[in-house]
């Protein structure tokens, strides 16, 4: 026997030792052996043989990774004080955020960074790589010094510190937050093989905070009322104009997103979400809400975030990302090179409404032509992402993947093509047409468009 | 002098204006749809307009079906939800699928201070269209041309026609490039719509709040009242536009007064009118109305006539940082670059903007003949255009918070990447 398996067997023997409770000292007594010995394992780490190897002979349809002892399973993995706060295994270092320089707006402090949803499980996406558009970089704000001020048509402005704003009842939602412009370099055709940059311009989360609705209740709105702009502190002090429908409806202010803090570059102190909105209106970093009876007309409602349609109007407060989904499985990214004829496999996508709750998604397999109606699975909530599934036999025929959403506001996604008669193809944002996936005989997916 | 210069530059730059050239003759004044133009120079640019009827056709209609937790009207005020969808109101102590603790949110909580005059005063750096928080203040066309060109032309380019990804600030004439906003590029090889300040805006209080909050883009809040104006009647220049029915040529000097009397082109061009006491809910009929922006059927069996028309990626963008990949693999480690120099940090958070690349006149960071030729002056004469700017480039890079310790220490960083 050699030391490794030494340690081993003295590890066993601490195990149960402790689950026998032993006696302290005792107990002390073995575990200081036991990590005498684990240092001086650590140090002879050689070539791992393995008592197994001896006795079993491997053949060759035995899967090594199976016959050979890996050195993650004889030796010590890293002790609880390596990475308190925790970070992915480094091989999954391909799993990240990724940005493209023509999607900025002429350096990288005014870009996006968008969601690799071809990895993504469930409707949870992990705050490391959740979408990410800033217009003048990511501030570092001290929580300490940063206030959140609430004034104009109100009787009682008011300034509140993060702790004060902290010890309002709070709730949490699980919200998606899309930028409007998801899917916007695509009006005129495909450009993207990849579902990250052609659908991941937006992420979902779990946020706390609290209701604004709840924070007026003592501050006195005045009826004259009718908007509210929130603005952040960072360098671009963006600002944007919100009707007061929705922040007597849903709008939060929010600090936890997934159980920890905002991100910085998530808005580090505090954010508003706007639940099912562009998330453009879910300002980062915020220090103000001014209520007003005329809008404000900031600029990121007039030059951009408004859709110009091919009558020379443009829509502006276009609140609502509309019904919308796409097959995240197979994608660009995740393909069925690998499977065989004949054998089953899960079709699955995510489905979103910011008007509502996800009621049914179909699947067509012809281009669009017919449909069939998929099972939807997991938590349906209201303006979250939702997961669906439909099972296919594969046949090694070509064909085309689309998936289809409805809402229980009533609105289904359009086609391609009329959705082109409806607003034409400048418009830049809120692009909900239906998505589709070319399949070859390979099992290459490729991203198309169909004007059928 | 300037302003021929200018001139010939806009003649020739902005392709719009000559684009236009061949299309103003089937423009008439005034009502643009009669003279909404199809076909410029033998290319299509609209689609063709559409009656309602097709557009119903091509719209499905709104079916709801209202389960018990979901309302088409809100509780609070019984209207109809703004953004066209659904509301949820609290059905047996659940919202949707959430429990709620319905006393906590029927309480009103006395938290935080009230907020002083000064405080807001402070803080309230919105202007509005009606001139809400627009100071008294004045500025020329002449001092805003030299302001641009000190502060703005590095990322705007001359005379506001971008540069790099950088947004352009004028597409020529605001009058006549408002009247492109209907073309479509349903042919590859037409022009679109161009959208800039003067054409697209639709009030000039964003320009200005803009202007004093956000830009420059490494400096905000750094131009006084005075240099706003003066930046936006450049810009109001550039856009070859009138204030209340006075061209702001080159002698012009813009004042609040002038300001307020602002009319942009295409003021009429948005929906729903926000504006006055029925703003809110004209957004509410607006996106009730799915004919306004598109909806779709639930159509299941032989939904179309054909075969399908499939569109294909023409030309892939495929520049992705990191690139893509899917594999499980460890990370490549790279090379220890050696200690990190004490200048990379303010280098890379107020001068990379303008030294990473060249595009903006100024030496690139590794561009060893760009940085020998500026060694030639001296070192102690670069440690002084550093400081108090050099060409387009303002005192301390705008990044006015930096000491004069700090800028050297950038310098010797620079000077040492670039060798």
């Amino acid at each position: 026997m050699n030391k490794i398996n030494n340690v081993s067997k003295e590890e066993i023997e601490v195990i149960s030792e402790v689950s026998e409770q032993a006696s302290r000292r005792n107990f002390f007594k073995k575990t200081a052996a036991y990590s005498m010995s684990a240092l001086a394992a650590a140090s002879v780490v050689a070539p791992v043989t393995v008592d197994a190897n001896e006795h079993v002979k491997a053949n060759p349809e035995d899967d090594p990774n199976i016959m050979e002892e890996k050195p993650w399973s004889l030796k010590f993995g890293d002790d609880v004080t390596v990475n308190l706060y925790g970070k992915p295994s480094p091989y999954e270092h391909n799993v990240t955020r990724r940005t493209t320089e023509i999607l900025s707006s002429g350096n990288m402090r005014a870009s996006i960074a968008v969601t690799p949803i071809q990895d993504m499980n469930g409707i949870i996406t992990p705050n490391g790589l959740f979408f990410n558009r800033h217009h003048g970089g990511t501030p570092t704000i001290d929580p300490n010094q940063h206030r959140l001020m609430i004034h104009g048509l109100v009787e009682k402005p008011i300034v509140l510190t993060m702790d004060q704003l902290k010890r309002y009842p709070n709730v949490s939602r699980i919200h998606f937050l899309e930028c409007p412009a998801n899917g916007g370099p695509e009006w005129r055709g495909p450009q993207f093989n990849s579902i990250q940059f052609a659908k991941g311009f937006m992420s979902c989360a779990e946020w706390t905070g609290v209701y604004i609705k709840d924070i007026l209740k003592d501050l006195g709105l005045n009826p004259k009322a009718q908007w509210m702009l929130a603005e952040g502190i960072d360098n671009s002090h963006m600002g944007r104009t919100i009707p007061i429908d929705k922040v007597l409806d849903d709008a939060m202010i929010v600090w936890g997103q997934n159980g920890e803090a905002l991100r910085p570059e998530q808005g580090y102190p505090i954010r508003i979400v706007v639940p099912g909105w562009e998330a453009n209106l879910c300002v980062k970093w915020l220090c103000r809400l001014e209520f007003a009876s005329e809008p404000f007309y900031a600029k990121e409602e007039t030059s951009k975030y408004t859709a110009l349609k091919q009558t020379g109007k443009a829509i502006q407060h276009f609140y609502a990302n509309e019904v919308n989904s796409v097959i995240t499985s197979p994608c660009p990214e995740k393909n069925w090179e690998d499977l065989k004829k004949g054998e089953m496999v899960e079709i699955e996508g995510l489905a979103w409404s910011g008007m509502g709750t996800i009621t049914h998604v179909d699947v067509s397999f012809d281009g669009g032509k017919n449909w069939v109606e998929a099972s939807l699975k997991g938590l349906v909530l209201e303006k979250a992402w939702t997961r669906f599934s439909i099972m296919h036999k594969y046949t090694g025929k070509p064909m085309l993947l689309s998936s289809r959403a409805s809402d229980d506001a009533g609105h289904v996604q359009p086609s391609v093509k009329n959705e082109r008669v409806a607003v034409g193809i400048e418009g830049v944002y809120h692009r909900n047409g239906i998505h589709t996936w070319e399949i070859d005989a390979e099992g290459e997916v490729t991203n198309v468009q169909i004007l059928s | 002098m300037y302003k021929s210069y200018h001139k010939k530059i806009v003649a020739t730059t902005l392709f719009a204006s000559v684009v236009l050239l061949g299309a103003t003759a089937s423009y008439a004044s005034g009502d643009a749809k009669k003279a909404r133009p199809s076909v410029i120079n033998g290319v299509p640019v609209v689609y063709p307009a559409m009656t309602e009827k097709e557009l119903k056709a091509a719209v499905g209609p709104v079916k709801a079906s209202l389960s018990k937790s979901v309302k088409n009207k809100y509780d609070f005020n019984g209207k109809a939800i703004v953004d066209g969808g659904v509301y949820y109101p609290i059905v047996n102590g659940k919202r949707g699928a959430y429990y709620v603790n319905e006393k906590a949110h029927k309480t009103a909580y006395n938290k935080g201070k009230k907020a002083t005059a000064n405080e807001q005063k402070a803080w309230d750096i919105d202007v509005m269209p009606d001139g809400t928080g627009l100071p008294e203040g004045s500025g020329s066309v002449e001092e805003g041309d030299e302001l641009y060109e000190e502060k703005c032309q590095n990322c705007h380019g001359d005379f506001g026609a971008g540069a790099g990804l950088y947004p352009r600030l004028t597409v020529g004439n605001a009058y006549e490039m408002q009247k492109t906003l209907m073309f479509q590029r349903v042919n590859p090889e037409n022009d679109g719509p161009q959208r800039a300040f003067g054409s697209y805006w639709p009030y000039a209080s964003t320009l200005w709040w803009y202007i004093k909050t956000g830009m420059p883009h490494q400096a905000p809040m750094s131009l006084s009242t005075n240099e706003v104006y003066a930046l936006s009647a450049y810009i109001l220049y550039i856009n070859e536009m009138k204030i209340d029915g006075v061209e702001v040529d080159d002698e012009y000097v813009l004042d609040r007064k002038k300001f307020l009397k602002i009319v942009m082109p295409n003021v009429d061009g948005f929906e729903p009118k926000i504006d006055g006491p029925k703003g809110q809910d004209n957004a509410r009929k607006y996106f009730n109305n799915p004919l306004n922006y598109g909806n779709g059927t639930r159509c299941m069996k032989n939904c179309y006539d054909g075969e399908p028309k499939v569109v294909r990626i023409a030309t892939g963008l495929t520049d992705f940082t990191p690139p893509l990949s899917s594999e499980k693999t460890l990370p490549e480690v790279k090379a220890d670059a050696g200690p990190v120099h004490a200048g990379k940090k303010v280098y890379d958070a107020s001068c990379a903007v303008c030294h990473a690349t060249d595009s903006m006149g100024a030496p690139a960071v590794g561009d060893k003949a760009a940085w020998a030729a500026v060694l030639k002056k001296g070192i102690d004469k670069v440690n002084a255009n550093a400081l108090n700017g050099i060409n387009g480039m303002p005192p301390k890079g705008g990044a006015m918070d930096l000491t004069e310790a700090q800028l050297k220490e950038v310098v010797d960083y620079m000077v040492g990447a670039s060798k």
